[in-house]
């Protein structure tokens, strides 16, 4: 049984089909990527999915559940959490409490439990501090949890954004661009990260990727968009080999290159 | 070693203002000993005590021999109170609400009607004013009212641009202002422009425990310490309110807004929910200091809560630093004290001048009898300018505020 | 009934006068909007600093006795140059000292700077005219072509003033309209308006088309101040509020960043805030009378934003900033 699947999704703005009839089912236990030109429509697929746009037309299921009309805090808790293609910290709060704010759907204490300080509200801080730190000790920011997540390089706020992600406990995990801006070797370490996460922490991630070399290596699945349109869907093989896909790349040296590696 | 400092510094500014109980200086002196207890490094626990000390015995003992003392310390008390409400829904929220004063307003004439024979106005049977006994349940009812109109304001507008919701705000502060001021007719609730008097004081409940101990005092001296008690009580349960809620879940998910909503939302935070939970806590916050007020003042009119004084909440929360309890705190004293103090010193002396006749001998320029000074030059009338210059010259050169919120060093 | 009837036309006349009022003063936070995509929360002082220009000029004509012998059509024409160069001077000047330092901060940072420019220039007009005239409640000298009045109807009475406002309102509206549409440089405010940085690689000087646009928008609450105060004589600092947030609920009623919306909000304020100034009470019974009629225009503000947030004409202003 699929844990995602999405149904004829189609949205428009204004004059422009972002998103047309795109279905697509990603498995329990599969890493899945979305791949395409610019502008083909791929971050838009995970507003949609995250409930920050509303799809015009089509169904989303996830767990057999219908997503459909669900505010984004309710599809968090259901099970989906994501990572922002422009990096989206919360840039005057500190590392930890990035994280801890990724929880919020997780830990439930009311508002008299905070105001009397309740055995039960210390115990659950004390879970989700534990839990926090030990998400930031899986992305390697170990020691970094007390600064102000503005104050991070790049690639470890990139690394926070995942903890955060992590941190609403999904099942399935939506990248995007988990590997934009970072060199080969970091790169690298992310993949191994991710392989790391599946089945321990996740259990499907569905990632939003350009660089083919991560792509090819990790996917077991990947989907292919293009103006809004699924053109193709297969195996890494199946997918490099597929004429509309080198048809969408087409003029894109980046894909020419990758596809025959 | 600083810790001696700051004793000696303490009872120092002390000794001035027992010596000279008229001179704002040295109050301001005792004052800024408040100000040394933020910046001077010092073991907490240290601090903690000399601000205690400061707080319950030293300023309510320079109260007894200059009622004027105590009257400025409930009023600052009163402003950190609203100042530490707006904070949560512009420093932690990031929600600019430009009418706060209106929820004061609120809680204000809720014991003002009851509390005095208004309410007999359209309630049959003379039961008001209720007695004094009930201002304390009516404390409890201010909050409730306060964050249910909080709420309920909350509730369509929060889905709104940033700088339209301020705009909204602002229009709904001047529609409770204009019925507040407007309801004298066709029933008379809030007996219009001419305000309410008197307003029921609360109980003195400990006097016969006072006299037990065989201390005898009148109520009119009672009254200030009582009323100092009372805003002191309540500005410790707000900060306690205040830090506990920052320091949860809820908290970081209102930062978690103001830093990026859309963000905040995509990792499961309730973003409508929180907000209006930010709005209904600030507003029970001025709320319930406004049932204080309306006791404290005796008589209310609609004047006493017009634009003006939410801007000079604001400017306070901006000053202090946006997001910051100490910082809220040290806004509200300090645009206090200059209103009420130091611009008000200024025009004392002032007047004092045009008075004696003193001529301004200036190099250069020539001479200028101060008694030509127009009478319409009054400093302490200008609060507005000192907001705005507030607000202009922080946004330009600190917005942070002064005691920003400091990273949690936590763990 | 007969009574609301009879007092129909003088309410739609003091309607329109209104009406013109916020429509001029709209201009300023429309098209300031356009631009910046911010509330130029201090405009309302622009617009009462025009009426203390005009007032300030008229006693000056009155002490060095001119008021008597100059061509009333020479003294208001000079009234009115005064008051629009010197608001759209000050108007520029606030956004050189208040507003350029913080673009690009979050829109909530200029706001507050905002607001903060508008109380201070609330004060400093009083502390000024506290200083030079020791009062700060002026009264307009009278001029005696204003005073009069003429009798349409026979319930009807046109007062000159009200036309002068009307007139003068009507001319600059259209001017205003060919000076944006049909210009050069409107063409440029339409540009930053549309999109700043493009506007900018197009070799628009995007800084001076802001000033210049702050100058057009002080100049037309210059003019609005002028007549605000021809008509109703008396002013003090703190004038601007009301007229202020009622010309800014013009400005988002008809759309906030729409020119033409701006005119059309106003308008329909002027009017409705004109009706139930006159025809609450008799509506009511007395319960509710005009005394309710502030309150009337910051109802419209919040209706209008929660349920129709883009106005009447549609917001022009662009997509896509937070």
């Amino acid at each position: 049984m699929a844990l995602l699947e999405l149904r004829d999704i189609s949205k428009r703005f204004g004059g422009l089909q972002a998103l047309a009839r795109v279905s697509l089912e990603v498995e329990d236990g599969v890493i899945a990527s979305l791949i395409g030109p610019n502008g083909a429509g791929k971050t838009t697929l995970f507003n949609t999915l995250t409930g920050l746009y509303q799809p015009d037309d089509g169904q989303i299921r996830f767990q057999d559940r219908s997503l459909m009309g669900m505010k984004p805090d309710k599809i968090t808790s259901a099970g989906i959490s994501r990572t922002f293609q422009n990096i989206r910290l919360f840039s005057h709060m500190t590392v930890l409490d990035n994280v801890l704010v990724g929880m919020h759907s997780r830990v439930h204490t009311g508002l008299p439990e905070i105001l009397l300080r309740t055995r039960e509200f210390h115990k659950r801080e004390k879970e989700a501090l534990h839990r926090a730190m030990e998400l930031i000790e899986l992305t390697g920011l170990t020691g970094r949890e007390g600064e102000w997540a503005h104050q991070l390089s790049y690639g470890e706020q990139r690394r926070l954004e995942l903890a955060r992600a992590l941190a609403a406990a999904p099942k399935l995990l939506l990248l995007d661009e988990p590997t934009a801006g970072m060199n080969f070797t970091e790169a690298q370490s992310l993949v191994a990260l991710l392989r790391e996460l599946m089945g321990r922490y996740v259990q499907a991630i569905l990632l939003i990727e350009h660089n083919m070399r991560v792509v090819m290596g990790v996917s077991h699945r990947v989907h292919v968009l293009d103006y809004g349109e699924k053109i193709a869907e297969g195996d890494p093989d199946e997918i490099r080999r597929d004429p509309r896909v080198i048809e969408a790349y087409l003029g894109s040296g980046a894909w020419a290159k990758h596809a025959q590696s | 070693m600083a810790a001696f400092g700051l004793l000696t510094y303490i009872a120092a500014s002390c000794w001035l203002a027992f010596i000279f109980p008229q001179s704002v200086l040295a109050f301001l002196l005792v004052e800024a000993s408040f100000l040394l207890l933020c910046y001077v490094p010092a073991p907490p626990k240290v601090k903690l005590f000399l601000g205690a000390l400061v707080l319950l015995v030293l300023l309510p003992s320079l109260g007894a021999i200059n009622g004027y003392y105590l009257e400025i310390a409930i009023q600052i008390g009163i402003y950190v109170a609203l100042a530490l409400g707006l904070n949560i829904v512009v420093g932690f929220v990031g929600l600019l609400n430009l009418g706060f004063v209106a929820f004061f307003a609120i809680g204000a004439y809720l014991w003002a009607i009851f509390g005095s024979p208004q309410a007999n106005e359209f309630i049959a049977g003379g039961f008001f004013p209720l007695s004094p006994n009930w201002f304390f349940p009516f404390l409890l009812l201010s909050i409730a009212v306060g964050a249910l109109t909080g709420a309920l304001l909350g509730l369509p507008v929060l889905r709104l641009r940033g700088d339209y919701l301020a705009i909204v705000t602002l229009g709904f502060a001047e529609v409770v202002r204009a019925v507040f001021n407007n309801l004298d007719k066709p029933i008379n609730f809030t007996n219009g422009p001419k305000g309410i008097s008197p307003i029921t004081k609360p109980p003195l409940f400990f006097k016969p425990w006072l006299e037990f101990f065989g201390w005898e005092f009148s109520d009119a001296t009672l009254y200030p310490m009582y009323f100092y008690f009372l805003v002191l009580l309540v500005v410790f349960m707000i900060i306690i309110v205040t830090r506990r809620l920052e320091d949860s879940r809820i908290g970081r998910a209102w930062k978690a807004i103001r830093e990026d909503e859309m963000a905040a939302a995509a990792m499961g935070v309730p973003v409508v929910r929180m907000k209006l939970l930010g709005f209904a806590v600030g507003a029970s916050f001025a709320s319930a200091v406004g049932v204080l007020f309306a006791a404290k003042q005796v008589f209310i009119n609609p004047e006493s809560f017009t634009f003006m004084e939410s801007i000079g909440v604001l400017a306070m929360v901006i000053l202090g630093g946006m997001g910051s309890i100490p910082g809220a705190i040290l806004g509200a004293a300090g645009v206090t004290i200059l209103n009420l103090q130091l611009l008000k010193g200024l025009s004392l002396w002032l007047n004092g001048l045009r008075q004696s006749g003193t001529i301004l001998t200036l190099p250069l320029l020539g001479s200028y009898p101060l008694s030509e000074l127009p009478v319409q030059f009054e400093p302490a009338k200008y609060e507005r300018m000192i907001f705005g210059l507030i607000l202009i010259l922080m946004m330009i050169f600190r917005p942070q505020g002064i005691l920003p919120p400091r990273r949690d060093q936590k763990r | 009934m007969e009574l609301a009837l009879e007092i129909l036309p003088q309410v739609l006349l003091d309607g329109l006068v209104l009406g013109f009022m916020y429509a001029l003063i709209a201009l300023g936070y429309t098209m300031v909007y356009g631009v910046l995509e911010f509330i130029n929360f201090a405009h309302s002082e622009i617009f009462v600093l025009g009426a203390f220009v005009g007032v300030e000029v008229l006693l000056w004509l009155q002490d060095a006795g001119h008021l008597a012998v100059l061509h009333p059509g020479f003294v208001l024409l000079l009234v009115i140059v005064a008051g629009m160069a010197i608001s759209g001077l000050a108007a520029m000047a606030l956004e050189r000292v208040a507003y350029r330092p913080l673009r690009g901060s979050p829109r909530l940072v200029a706001l507050i700077s905002a607001i903060g420019a508008s109380f201070f220039l609330q004060d400093g007009l009083r502390l000024f005219e506290s200083l030079w005239r020791n009062t700060f409640y002026l009264n307009y000298p009278t001029l005696d072509v204003l005073d009069q009045t003429l009798p349409l109807a026979s319930n009807l009475v046109v007062p000159v003033k009200s036309l002068l406002v009307i007139a003068t309102a009507l001319l600059s509206l259209a001017g205003l309209h060919f000076f944006v549409n049909r210009t050069r440089v409107g063409a440029a405010i339409r540009a930053v308006a549309q999109d700043p940085e493009t506007a900018s690689l197009m070799g628009i000087p995007v800084n001076r088309v802001i000033a210049l646009t702050f100058f057009v928008g002080g100049a037309m609450g210059g003019l609005a101040g002028v007549l605000f105060g021809l008509h109703y004589s008396l002013v003090n600092p703190y004038s601007g509020f009301a007229p202020g947030i009622k010309a800014f609920t013009a400005a988002v009623l008809g759309g906030i960043g729409n020119i033409p919306g701006a005119m059309l909000g106003g308008m329909v304020l002027g009017l409705l805030e004109a009706f139930a100034g006159s025809y609450l009470s008799i509506l009511t019974d007395g319960a509710f009378g005009a005394e309710y009629k502030d309150v009337f225009a910051f109802v419209v503000l919040i209706a209008i934003l929660i349920f129709r947030p883009k106005g009447l004409l549609g917001e022009t202003v662009r997509e896509g900033r937070a």
